[in-house]
């Protein structure tokens, strides 16, 4: 329900002066500036980076000072960053629910970050790819079909083994994801750009039934249509023999992903690379 | 209710043509915002657009709401920490013509306003490069700690040792070098202006172009030298984000020795300390 709170504060909290002192809620310290300074080389961090961060931090401005619950302290830095328009947002990964964080611009269109890194033709190839995305049933847009539109970019001429390369940049830039040949989008992307695409393709877009935030890969009900994140499946179903879809109640055809949180820690601390899905059972 | 117009400007275009063309640039280049009143010039491209507008973006340039202007120096402030990241001095006619558009008016109040919040929430510095230049630079109020290394997303500046080591030779030398000696050094360490480095791939043009166009170094020919040979000194950002007494010292830890060991370059450095402890004359944000 991150996206719900975020709309409240956005709406309620409308601050009645401006730029000077510092706001009724929350106050910077060097603490929280280190924290955000290094938080903006990030794209996106997973939970367990953002509490070493956040230690460091502690570490180096105020060794005696008890570190702050975490959420407590991204909402006093957020009550900060509100009037600037930007804000630590918290979300989770579409496959394993993972939860990560990214600093994101909700005033103007979120592709700010990305058009200074990407040419014209390269931020017109991530349109075309997010659309085929949206558009698809699982999330997932080839990359046979996102190199067939090459012919339609914007600006300069590219050629598909060029759109190959730029569609690399976007994965190491953690904008998209690829599995065996498809892309999808990273959470960095989710996370930056939700807003924007709830916005700019309200009839494709997909939105999960239980935490309503935007789906990109998820499960869905054969009968009524509606969707649900992989996590959310999960929490959702826990321990439910008998799976039934929440909004028609017919039997819910899918297996019932189980995320196993001890092993998230396990495999957080040991830093590994690639994460496999976790092992589903009934 | 998330579909709706929310009060604050979202500058959220809905036409198709408009979505395609704000897709291309983002708040770095034209942020779709109150800049475009009116009054702008660039209402020809966007004539449908008007009306599907944010009801807070003012028809004309008149009075303009508190949240207008809270969303433009926010827009500056995103401008300015992106444009610095890539560590380019950022023009005044950039902010201007990206950013700023219809609010020019207010241009010194909206910078100010800017730096103030930059300072405060991100503990960086608006400066200008040098007095007059309308080129500004972002300063970091907080010392880097070793230990950031390990928490940052990007490489931080892995080129700084590199960057360190020639402003040291330049103060040593007393504060110009030839290029060749430069090279003489650098030789030494294994790095070569002709050859591909491990760690700062081509370092001609590590320190012939890119320090340069950061405005860490400045690099003049020396004329009537044959074969041409250049000069290198420290630049303006040099002298904003570090100091003497600072770079030697990281010459004397390189040596293993005290900084009181080059009495010559320790007199210097300690009245350049005592220049810059006098109260400085102007603010973060200059006035003109």
């Amino acid at each position: 329900m991150e996206e719900g709170r975020a709309e409240r504060r956005r709406r309620t909290e409308a601050p009645s002066h401006t730029q000077g002192g510092p706001r009724r809620a929350g106050v910077m310290t060097d603490v929280h500036r280190r924290f955000l300074q290094l938080l903006m080389t990030h794209g996106v961090l997973e939970e367990w980076d953002v509490r070493r961060l956040q230690k460091h931090c502690y570490r180096v401005h105020d060794r005696t000072a008890a570190v702050e619950e975490l959420e407590d302290f991204i909402n006093n830095i957020n009550s900060v960053l509100e009037s600037l328009y930007i804000e630590i947002k918290k979300g989770a990964t579409e496959d394993d629910g993972r939860p990560v964080y990214a600093l994101v611009n909700l005033a103007t269109t979120s592709v700010s970050k990305m058009a200074s890194d990407f040419a014209e033709n390269e931020l017109d190839l991530f349109r075309k790819a997010l659309e085929l995305i949206i558009d698809s049933e699982t999330g997932f847009a080839s990359s046979t079909n996102i190199l067939n539109l090459v012919d339609q970019l914007k600006g300069k001429k590219m050629r598909k083994k060029e759109a190959e390369q730029v569609l690399q940049k976007f994965v190491q830039n953690k904008w998209l994801i690829e599995k065996e040949g498809e892309f999808t989008l990273h959470s960095r992307a989710i996370l930056e750009m939700e807003q924007y695409i709830r916005e700019t393709y309200p009839d494709a877009v997909k939105i999960c039934n239980i935490c309503h935030s935007l789906l990109i890969q998820g499960q869905s009900c054969e009968t009524c249509g509606i969707r649900m994140h992989l996590p959310c499946v999960a929490k959702y179903f826990q321990s439910n023999s008998e799976p039934r879809c929440p909004h028609c109640n017919d039997y819910w055809p899918h297996e019932i992903p189980v995320f196993d949180p001890e092993k998230e820690r396990e495999a957080a601390t040991s830093r590994a690379t690639k994460r496999s899905l976790r092992s589903r059972q009934h | 209710g998330d579909m709706l117009q929310k009060p604050r400007s979202r500058g959220r275009p809905n036409s198709q043509a408009e979505r395609e063309r704000d897709w291309g640039r983002g708040a770095a280049e034209e942020a779709p915002s109150t800049s475009r009143g009116a009054g702008s010039s660039q209402e020809a491209r966007s004539a449908s657009s008007q009306g599907s507008r944010r009801a807070e973006a003012s028809p004309e340039v008149g009075p303009r709401s508190q949240q207008q202007l809270e969303l433009k120096v926010a827009e500056l402030v995103q401008f300015l920490l992106i444009k610095d990241q890539k560590k380019i001095p950022i023009k005044r006619t950039d902010i201007l013509k990206h950013v700023i558009g219809d609010y020019k008016d207010i241009f010194p109040d909206l910078l100010k306003l800017a730096a103030e919040r930059l300072e405060y929430v991100f503990g960086y510095k608006l400066v200008e490069l040098e007095p007059k230049s309308n080129t500004y630079i972002l300063i970091n109020t907080l010392e880097p700690v070793e230990e950031d290394a390990e928490v940052r997303g990007d490489q931080g500046t892995p080129t700084t040792g590199l960057l360190m080591i020639v402003l040291g030779l330049i103060f040593m030398k007393g504060n110009t070098i030839k290029e060749t000696e430069v090279w003489d050094f650098l030789r030494r360490l294994g790095v070569y202006p002709t050859k591909k480095h491990l760690v700062f791939g081509d370092p001609k043009k590590l320190i012939t172009e890119e320090f340069v166009r950061q405005r860490y170094l400045e690099y003049r020919r020396i004329p009537h030298t044959d074969p041409v040979d250049y000069e290198l000194q420290w630049g303006p950002r040099t002298n904003l984000e570090t100091s003497k007494m600072k770079v030697l010292k990281f010459v004397a830890k390189v040596h293993n020795q005290d900084p009181k060991d080059w009495p010559a370059q320790y007199c210097e450095a300690l009245a350049d300390e005592e220049a810059r402890a006098r109260p400085e004359t102007s603010g973060p944000a200059p006035s003109s």
